[in-house]
C-alpha cells in the first residue's frame, strides 16, 4: 500500500515542479503586492515539499498488503470500465449526434451491460432516458444540443 | 426582535405557493437521495443543481437547501430499515435503529428520528435567527484584510476534513487552490494555466468538478461491487411513536443532540457524521446502561439523528454571515448561491435581505414538510429501494452529464467532469479527502483576491495583516489552529524515531 502512495506522491511531486516552472513564465510581482505568479508558485512549492514529507513518512512505514477489495475482481473492472468508456464515447458523440440519439445509445449499453434486463424495459427506459430527459429539461428552459439530425 | 421582523417578511416571501412547492419537490428529492443507498447530500445536491438553473435564486436556493436536509433524513429510513446507510451521518443510526427494526420497533425508531430531527433543525433555525444579523454586522466592518484573514481560517480548517492523513488533505487543498487558479488573472487579466485552450480562459467551472469528484466517483466505487439486486427490509413499520416510558429519556437525548448539532454546525471544517458520532458517544457515556447500546435503545436513535439535522441548519451560520463553507455540502450550495449572483457573507442581510430571511424561514417550513412526508410515507420511501441499482446509475450519470453540460452549454465542461470523476476515483481509492479540495476551489478566488485588494491599499506592505486587530486575531487563530494540527502529526513521527533509538 505504501509503494502505492509513493507512485501517488511522486507523481504529485511532479506536478508541483511543474506548477513552479509554470508560474516562474508569469510575472511574480506587480505594481503593489504580488503578480499572476505568486500564489501558483509558492502552491507549488508548498506541494513539492508536502510530497516530499509523505514520500518520507510512507518510507518510515512497515510494507503493508492492500486492503481487501482495493482492486476490483474482473467483473467489478469491465463495469468501471464500461461506464468510463460510455461517458467517453458520449463527449465525442454529442456534438454530432445529439443529445436524444447519443443518450439513446448510452442508455442501451450500459442497462444491457450492467443490468440483465428485458428487452422491452431497456428500450422503454433509454427512450424515457434520452427523449424524455430532453423534453423535461426543455421545460426547465435547458437546452441540450441537437446534432446533424437536428434532434 | 428586529430579526423576528426580518424573519416574519421571509415568511411571507417563503409561504407563497410557488416557494412552497419547490421546498417540498426538494424535500422529497432529497429524501430520495437519502434513500438511495451510495449518494450523499454531497454528491445528491451537486446532481440536483441543473434542476435549478433556471429558477429565480429564492426558490432555487430554497430547493437547494431542501434537498440538502432532506437526504440527511432519507438516510436514516434505509439505516433502520435495511441497515444500510444512505449517508455517512447515518452510519450510527444502523447500531440500534436496525436492532429495534429487527424487534419489530422499525416504527418507532423512524419516527423518534423524525420527530428528533425535526426539533433539531427547528432549534437551530431559530439560533440561525438570533446570530445571523448580530454576525453579519459585525462582519461588515471588515475590509480585504480581515476578509483574507477570516479565509486563512477557513482554509486551517481544512485539517478538520482531513480524514487520515493531514499532509494528503493539505496536498488536496492545494490541488483545489491549483484548479481555482485555471482562467484569467482577477487583477491583471494575465491567462494562467490555460495552454491556449479557449474555454479554459472562463475557469474551471465548480459544478463540472464537484460533479466528477462526489457524484460519478461514488457511481464508479459503487459499482465496481457487485449488484446485490432487489434489497428486503428488516422490519415492518407500524406504530411511529415510542413506548410513554420511553419518552423522558427520548426528551433529555434530543435536547443534548440539539445543542451538540448546534455547536458543531458554527464550527467551519465538521461535518454531520462527526455530529452524529459525538452525540452517539456522549449518550452512551451518560447512560445508566452503556452496554444495552447496540441492542436497539431508542436514544441510540433519537440523539444521533437530532444532532444531525441540527447541524445541518446550524452549518448555514457561518456561510450566510461570513461567507465561510464548513463542509463539502454546504460548499456546494456556496456555489450554487455564487451561481445565482449571490455572495455569501455579510453582504447578503443588506443587499439581498428578502432572499436570505425567505430562505432561512424556509428552513423552517422544510422541517415541517420534512415531518409529515416522512411519518406517513416511511413504507412508500422502503418501496423505492426495489429499484435495481443499474437503472438508478444510468439515470444518476444522465443529470450529472446534464448539470455538467448546461451551466454553460458546454461540451467541454463533461470533459471536465469525466477527467474529475477518474481523478476522484483513484483519490477515494487511495483514501486521499475530497472534500478540502472541494473547499479551496471555491475559497482560492476570494482568498487570492482579498490579498491583492490589501496590498494595494497598503502599497505593498504586508504589515496591513498584522496592524488591523480583527485580521491580527484571525492569523492568530490561523497560526494556532496550523500549529495544533502540526503537532499531532509530528510527535507520531517522532514517537516513531525514539523507539527505533530505544530499539
Amino acid at each position: 500500500m505504501s509503494r502505492l502512495f509513493r507512485v501517488v506522491d511522486c507523481l504529485l511531486l511532479l506536478f508541483g515542479a511543474f506548477i513552479v516552472h509554470l508560474s516562474l513564465q508569469l510575472s511574480y510581482g506587480a505594481e503593489f503586492g504580488p503578480g499572476p505568479g505568486f500564489f501558483s508558485f509558492w502552491l507549488g512549492v508548498l506541494m513539492i515539499g508536502l510530497a516530499l514529507i509523505d514520500i518520507i513518512g510512507t518510507l518510515r512505514q512497515p510494507q503493508e498488503p492492500l486492503p481487501p477489495g482495493f482492486i476490483p475482481d474482473r467483473d467489478g473492472i469491465r463495469r468501471v470500465l464500461y461506464i468510463v468508456g460510455a461517458l467517453v464515447a458520449t463527449l465525442f458523440l454529442l456534438k454530432p449526434l445529439g443529445w436524444t440519439l447519443t443518450i439513446f445509445c448510452f442508455s442501451i449499453f450500459l442497462l444491457r451491460t450492467m443490468g440483465r434486463q428485458a428487452w422491452w424495459l431497456t428500450l422503454l427506459l433509454s427512450l424515457v432516458s434520452s427523449f424524455g430527459t430532453f423534453h423535461l429539461f426543455r421545460q426547465l428552459q435547458v437546452f441540450l444540443p441537437t446534432g446533424i439530425l437536428g434532434i | 426582535m428586529e430579526s423576528l421582523q426580518h424573519l416574519m417578511m421571509g415568511f411571507s416571501v417563503a409561504l407563497s405557493l410557488q416557494n412552497l412547492l419547490f421546498a417540498t419537490i426538494g424535500c422529497i428529492l432529497g429524501t430520495l437521495i437519502g434513500v438511495l443507498p451510495g449518494l450523499g447530500p454531497a454528491a445528491g445536491t451537486a446532481i440536483l443543481i441543473p434542476i435549478t438553473f433556471k429558477l429565480n435564486p429564492t426558490p432555487a436556493i430554497i430547493m437547494l437547501a431542501a434537498i440538502y436536509y432532506g437526504a440527511m433524513y432519507g438516510g436514516t429510513i434505509t439505516s433502520v430499515l435495511i441497515n444500510v446507510p444512505g449517508e455517512a451521518a447515518s452510519v450510527v443510526t444502523c447500531l440500534d435503529g436496525y436492532e429495534m427494526a429487527k424487534q419489530g420497533r422499525a416504527g418507532p425508531a423512524l419516527g423518534i428520528a423524525a420527530i428528533g430531527s425535526f426539533i433539531g433543525g427547528t432549534v437551530a433555525t431559530f439560533g440561525l435567527v438570533l446570530v445571523a444579523l448580530p454576525l453579519a454586522r459585525f462582519a461588515l466592518k471588515f475590509g480585504p484584510p480581515e476578509y483574507f484573514a477570516l479565509l486563512c481560517v477557513g482554509l486551517s480548517l481544512v485539517m478538520g476534513l482531513a480524514g487520515k492523513s493531514l499532509i494528503r488533505a493539505l496536498l488536496m487543498g492545494i490541488l483545489g487552490l491549483l484548479l481555482s487558479m485555471v482562467g484569467v488573472d482577477p487583477v491583471e487579466g494575465a491567462p494562467r494555466f490555460t495552454f491556449g485552450i479557449t474555454p479554459l480562459l472562463d475557469g474551471i467551472g465548480f459544478v463540472p468538478v464537484v460533479m466528477g469528484f462526489f457524484g460519478i466517483g461514488e457511481i464508479l466505487l459503487n459499482a465496481e461491487k457487485a449488484f446485490t439486486g432487489i434489497m428486503t427490509g428488516g422490519g415492518k413499520v407500524t406504530s411511529f411513536f415510542p413506548r410513554r416510558d420511553e419518552w423522558p429519556i427520548c426528551i433529555t437525548s434530543i435536547l443534548r443532540g440539539t445543542g451538540l448539532g448546534f455547536f458543531l454546525g458554527l464550527i467551519p471544517g465538521t461535518n454531520s457524521a462527526v455530529a452524529s458520532f459525538m452525540s452517539y458517544i456522549i449518550e452512551k457515556r451518560v447512560s445508566k446502561h452503556p452496554e444495552k447500546f447496540g441492542t436497539g435503545v431508542i436514544e441510540g436513535v433519537a440523539a444521533p439523528e437530532t444532532a444531525n439535522n441540527a447541524y445541518a441548519n446550524a452549518a448555514l451560520i457561518p456561510l450566510f454571515t461570513l461567507g465561510l463553507p464548513g463542509s463539502p455540502t454546504i460548499a456546494i450550495l456556496m456555489g450554487a448561491l455564487i451561481m445565482n449572483g449571490l455572495m455569501p457573507g455579510p453582504l447578503l442581510f443588506k443587499m439581498h435581505a428578502t432572499f436570505v430571511w425567505a430562505v432561512i424561514a424556509s428552513l423552517y417550513i422544510g422541517n415541517v414538510i420534512l415531518l409529515i412526508l416522512n411519518l406517513p410515507l416511511v413504507g412508500w420511501w422502503a418501496k423505492l429501494l426495489k429499484i435495481p441499482y443499474q437503472t438508478l446509475l444510468v439515470f444518476i450519470l444522465l443529470f450529472c452529464i446534464v448539470g455538467a453540460y448546461s451551466l454553460n452549454n458546454s461540451i467541454f465542461d463533461i470533459g471536465v467532469m469525466i477527467v474529475c470523476r477518474v481523478l476522484g476515483y483513484i483519490f477515494k481509492k487511495l483514501d486521499f479527502p475530497l472534500a478540502p479540495a472541494i473547499l479551496t476551489l471555491i475559497l482560492g478566488p476570494m482568498m487570492e483576491r482579498s490579498l491583492r485588494q490589501s496590498l494595494s491599499i497598503s502599497q505593498g506592505d504586508y504589515s496591513i495583516f498584522f496592524t488591523r486587530p480583527i485580521s491580527l486575531l484571525f492569523l492568530i487563530i490561523t497560526a494556532v489552529i496550523l500549529l495544533t494540527s502540526a503537532w499531532q502529526v509530528l510527535p507520531a513521527v517522532v514517537r516513531q524515531e525514539s523507539k527505533e533509538a530505544q530499539v
